[in-house]
């Protein structure tokens, strides 16, 4: 890919990250709810440590992908069609846009998931042993998560439904994500099943960017 | 008169009644197992019914890949009506493999991994119908769909082998080539439910696109048609009048 390809996918992306800087809609609406989930969760199954301390990761990555999805929707990651046009005249490719729109996302997902993670081991009081493969599954759940929420996004932009029609498109889709990412951690250390699960997220997250990338003219002709 | 109603497909439907009632014949006739007893009759209403999804899906996966190819709309139909007839039969699925369940292991539902995944595969095409109940244009509802068609059998590899990868409670996939534990008359009344259930499947698919066929046609002849439009009651000022528009 040309220098120019990527020259307009890091200015889609910062265009992205300028947007949401400016109206923190993740910062201030989708973090605080993602917390006050993982607080509430103790709340309805009862505020017994074993039990919080068994499904801690779990929840985390539940609600990563529950509140992600919100994340991918975001108000400033939805174009107006007179924006489109814009964009399709000025030439931009439309595989530069996938691949712009789906870095930013995934970068605003790394912290989403870094600070509910954070607000997981306090709540539920989690052992951190394990937790090095964080290292590895949020990058790729943040990806997979992105590379699903914008090409989900792209299929159901200008739809009356839009909004409402994302996260059922997303949200199943998202399955072999959140089990890689839960199994990944909780498969106890040097039994060999680690590695398959990161295998499993990480043919995910590669199908899902040949998809987007393949499909990225198709869908913007129709928008 | 359109093409599509010309049509006629009763050979099929008659093929399709004909190898139910057939179907039926050798299940009701094939031996009962002691195990199970009459419950495990089951199988010949639960097998075909996954197999029936499958292939549905599969349908709409490949038809999804030729419209993109050649964007011909004429296999959007045939994906979208396919996955409707999938979203179906895997209802059926789900609910005879419950009513099994409940004989066999005294459940309806249990968090197996074949159960868990083939509701989630349900739900990656109920999205789809939703998607494209939402979509009124014609080629932007085919392309689009058509990008999901593509994305939803990537859901259906797991289920498929999540008998095999996870070792829960549901038994391993039933069709081995290589390692038949099927007695000859039960074998056989399933392969003969099997082929009726598919021949339903390919009679209830043509009726989907012939009135898949006619939903487009009378939505082209309602484009087509010069009916009244907003602002015909609004006629121009006429230059040199009085002041009010005549």
């Amino acid at each position: 890919m040309s220098n120019r390809f990527w020259q307009q996918a890091f200015a889609i992306a910062r265009r992205d990250l300028d947007r949401e800087r400016r109206s923190g809609e993740v910062a201030w609406v989708t973090i605080p709810f993602g917390a006050i989930a993982l607080l509430l969760v103790p709340l309805a199954v009862g505020i017994n440590q074993d039990v919080l301390t068994r499904i801690g990761v779990g929840m985390l990555f539940v609600v990563v992908m529950l509140f992600g999805v919100l994340t991918a929707v975001r108000r400033t990651n939805i174009e107006t069609p007179a924006q489109r046009d814009a964009i399709a005249l000025l030439g931009i490719d439309p595989v530069a846009e996938y691949v712009g729109k789906s870095m930013a996302t995934a970068l605003l997902l790394l912290a989403f998931e870094i600070v509910m993670g954070a607000v997981t081991v306090a709540l539920y009081g989690l052992d951190l042993a394990g937790w090095e493969w964080m290292l590895i599954v949020m990058p790729l759940t943040a990806v997979g998560l992105a590379e699903l929420g914008t090409l989900s996004g792209a299929i159901a932009s200008s739809v009356n439904a839009g909004p409402a029609l994302v996260p059922l498109l997303v949200t199943p889709l998202a399955i072999p994500l959140l089990l890689g990412a839960t199994q990944t951690v909780e498969v106890k250390a040097g039994d060999g099943g680690n590695l398959s699960w990161l295998v499993l997220m990480a043919i995910v997250v590669l199908v899902l960017a040949i998809v987007g990338v393949v499909t990225a003219r198709p869908l913007q002709e129709t928008r | 008169m359109t093409d599509a109603t010309r049509r006629s497909p009763a050979w099929l439907d008659v093929l399709a009644v004909v190898s139910v009632v057939a179907a039926l014949g050798f299940a009701l006739a094939s031996p009962r197992v002691e195990s199970q007893g009459d419950a495990a009759r089951m199988l010949f209403i639960h097998v075909p019914t996954i197999w029936l999804a499958y292939l549905a899906f599969g349908v709409t996966f490949l038809a999804s890949i030729v419209y993109l190819a050649t964007k011909t709309l004429k296999w959007d139909l045939v994906a979208g009506s396919s996955a409707e007839l999938g979203v179906v039969f895997t209802i059926l699925a789900i609910f005879g493999g419950a009513i099994w369940g409940k004989a066999t292991w005294n459940v309806y539902w249990t968090w197996d991994a074949r159960l868990t995944l083939t509701a989630v595969m349900l739900f990656i095409y109920i999205g789809y119908l939703a998607l494209r109940r939402a979509i009124a244009d014609p080629e932007a509802r085919a392309r689009r769909s058509a990008v999901l068609g593509i994305l939803g059998l990537v859901q259906l590899i797991p289920v498929h082998f999540s008998v095999t990868w996870w070792r829960t409670l549901h038994q391993t996939n039933t069709f081995r080539p290589r390692d038949i534990q099927m007695d000859g008359p039960i074998l056989a009344a399933l392969l003969v439910s099997v082929a009726a259930f598919t021949v339903v499947y390919a009679a209830l698919l043509r009726h989907r696109i012939r009135l898949a066929e006619l939903e487009l046609a009378a939505l082209e002849a309602a484009a087509a048609t010069d009916g009244p439009v907003a602002g015909d009651a609004v006629s121009p000022p006429t230059i040199g009048s009085t002041g009010a528009a005549e």
